[in-house]
């Protein structure tokens, strides 16, 4: 087995501890710093790193099954009951309960649902599914809208100008008609649709920021040199354009997954969301059936969803104001 | 500047073209058609071929894709959207009912989102890294993060567990027809779309007032012994309005996509629940045309706020 380069640079374990505590509190240091410098930032990224961590262990945390139905013995049950006492008394036919619509309590934190389903579990899958969907979504748009968008503001001309009408097409529909006109595409939606979708929406902004982005550094003498040289198109994009429009690419890529969420539960609650999976819009919605009698479910996943986005946007906020201050606004 | 606006315009109506064509293909790749979801509520029929045949000629979806695109074009030139396949009604009948619906709550969502953002944005900018800006500020991170179906249910919470008023969703009330009964209906939905589309432009126009306070014209005219209050609503306001202004386009639109989902919430009558209705039901003909109608008031929209541009802030005169 290759050893790894860290045991080779420290052969003594307390050297090595010692340089790895340090990069941690190194680490520890730096937040604080960017903490005290961005407070809305860093209150963005503990919470992006506590649903992060939820979506990846929802399994160990989540105590039940999403979809399980929770009975109890019915204690007026009564097995030799005579049909004109059933009629009069229906509970005594039935050998169970099911715990529908329980306030939070011990063993279900935040309740049950409708359907006598835990909505602490529910809640916990649905941080899994915000996670994959925010940045499933938005590593498609901004892979696909990188290459477009370096094509299209590269060459310019007849490509640029038919990139780019394309472009105010697509922007032209208002966002969420987009959305349910691609998810329709097939009767019950999987998941990989709703984010190919939610890419495609998301698609026309970031070529618009990285064109004019590669419009800013085409002009640079750098490109210029390496023409000269009689660097071929290709390579000039992928080696000298490329990685100085990194910053802004990053900066699209963090900021658009708290609006990928939010449109996918937009989605959902309108009942086109992913099939047979549990998402928070699709529970905001069915929490709707009895609101005012029982709050708990709708309450509860509408506070995930916000808390979700309110982190992924303020982390976003915060790298793009580090990254590169001027796409604020955009 | 004529010959900008003529290029643009000309622009527009590739773009319009674009979006009739994409909106049409789309339509027609999704599974199902008309005559097919309205058989799933007649099952004597379901299993009828000649019936559903029958059907598909009368309403004239039997025709190649090419030929129906060429009529679609044809009548959009004349600018005739097409019939309802469900009422038979033009899709300008079925959508003079509509629209007023959705500028009364469109109008309202405008109303609620700029008068909640305009004074919040330049109190967080005037008290720059006070108690008051991180309030602010954090208001209006939560106003975007929080999914407007999420806000409208809160209130509906509210009202009902108060028992503050009943919501009519069956009156389908006009402002000028039962205006009580309207803003009883209109209220929720117009405050919480108006949140969401005010959180955006409260941030937006913090920021810029920020950049504004800096300019030096500002200095001058508190120098000059300006009144703070003037300096702030005469000089840095109306500068710092026009970027908001600019992206005057995408509020819309962003409040159009809400509007969707407030009209299926409270059962408003408008273009939204129109929108959503007849796609579900595969009515193509209102839906190509209602998405063709707000795309033409997006695009000009933007136009529009092109030139303001420019005669607002000429240093940008375009050329």
């Amino acid at each position: 087995m290759a050893q790894s380069p860290a045991t080779t640079l420290f052969p003594n374990q307390a050297e090595q501890d010692r340089v790895e505590r340090s990069a941690a509190s190194r680490f520890a240091r730096g937040f604080v710093r960017f903490a005290r410098r961005r407070r809305l930032g860093a209150i963005g990224v503990t919470l992006v790193l506590i649903i992060v961590a939820t979506a990846v262990l929802s399994p160990l945390i989540q105590r039940y099954d999403d979809t399980q139905v929770f009975e109890v013995p019915n204690p007026e049950f009564n097995p030799t009951a005579n049909p004109l006492d059933i009629a009069r008394n229906p509970k005594l036919s039935t050998p169970t309960i099911f715990e529908r619509y329980e306030a939070p309590n011990g063993a279900h934190w935040l309740g049950t649902d409708q359907f006598a389903r835990d909505i602490f579990a529910r809640v916990i899958v649905g941080a899994r599914l915000a996670v994959i969907i925010g940045i499933g979504a938005s590593l498609i748009s901004v892979s696909a809208g990188t290459m477009i968008g370096i094509v299209s503001g590269y060459f310019g001309g007849v490509v640029d100008l038919v990139v780019q009408r394309f472009v105010d097409a697509l922007q032209a529909f208002p966002g969420l008609v987009l959305l349910l006109l691609i998810v329709q595409v097939v009767n019950e939606p999987p998941l990989a649709l709703t984010v190919a979708a939610l890419g495609v929406l998301g698609w026309a902004t970031s070529v618009r920021i990285v064109r004019s982005a590669v419009l800013a550094v085409k002009s640079t003498p750098f490109v210029e040199a390496a023409r000269s040289f009689g660097a071929s198109d290709l390579r000039i994009m992928v080696q000298h354009v490329f990685p100085n429009v990194v910053a802004p690419i990053i900066v699209v890529f963090s900021i658009g997954i708290g609006a990928y969420i939010l449109a996918e539960a937009s989605l959902s609650f309108l009942g086109l969301g992913p099939a047979d999976k549990t998402t928070w819009g699709k529970m905001v919605s069915a929490g709707r059936v009895s609101l005012d009698l029982h709050p708990w479910e709708a309450l509860f996943s509408g506070i995930a969803i916000t808390l979700t986005v309110l982190g992924f946007n303020l982390a976003g906020d915060a790298l793009r104001d580090e990254l590169d201050p001027r796409l604020r606004g955009r | 500047m004529t010959n900008y606006i003529l290029r643009r315009l000309l622009l527009n109506l590739l773009v319009l073209w674009m979006v009739a064509s994409l909106v049409f293909l789309a339509v027609r790749a999704l599974p199902g058609d008309f005559v097919l979801t309205q058989l799933a509520t007649n099952l004597e029929f379901a299993d009828n071929q000649a019936a559903i045949d029958k059907a598909r000629k009368d309403y004239g979806l039997d025709k190649p894709l090419w030929r129906q695109y060429a009529s679609f074009m044809g009548a959009l030139a004349r600018l005739d959207l097409g019939k309802s396949l469900l009422t038979q009604r033009s899709t300008w009948v079925e959508l003079s009912e509509r629209v007023p619906y959705t500028l009364e709550l469109g109008g309202l969502i405008a109303l609620v989102a700029f008068s909640v953002s305009i004074p919040i944005g330049i109190l967080s900018a005037v008290k720059q890294d006070t108690w008051i800006d991180y309030t602010l500020r954090g208001f209006s991170v939560l106003a975007v993060a929080a999914p407007v179906f999420f806000v409208a249910v809160i209130f509906t919470l509210f009202v009902l567990r108060y028992n503050l008023w009943t919501i009519d969703i069956i009156g389908r009330p006009h402002f000028w027809t039962s205006p009580a009964a309207a803003a009883k209906l209109f209220i929720i939905p117009a405050v919480a779309g108006g949140l969401s589309g005010g959180g955006t432009i409260m941030r937006l126009l913090r920021s810029q007032m920020l950049e504004v306070l800096r300019q030096d014209y500002i200095r001058t005219a508190t120098a000059k012994g300006m009144r703070g209050r003037n300096v702030i609503l005469r000089h840095a306001l109306k500068n710092a309005m026009i970027p908001v202004l600019t992206v005057m386009g995408l509020t819309i639109s962003g409040i159009l996509s809400g509007q969707i989902i407030l009209e299926n919430m409270f059962n408003i009558p408008g273009v939204g629940q129109f929108l959503f209705a007849s796609l579900r039901q595969r009515d193509f003909p209102p839906f190509q045309g209602t998405v063709f109608i707000i795309a033409t008031v997006i695009v000009t929209l933007n136009l529009l706020v092109d030139i303001l541009y420019g005669w607002l802030d000429p240093r940008i005169r375009l050329s």
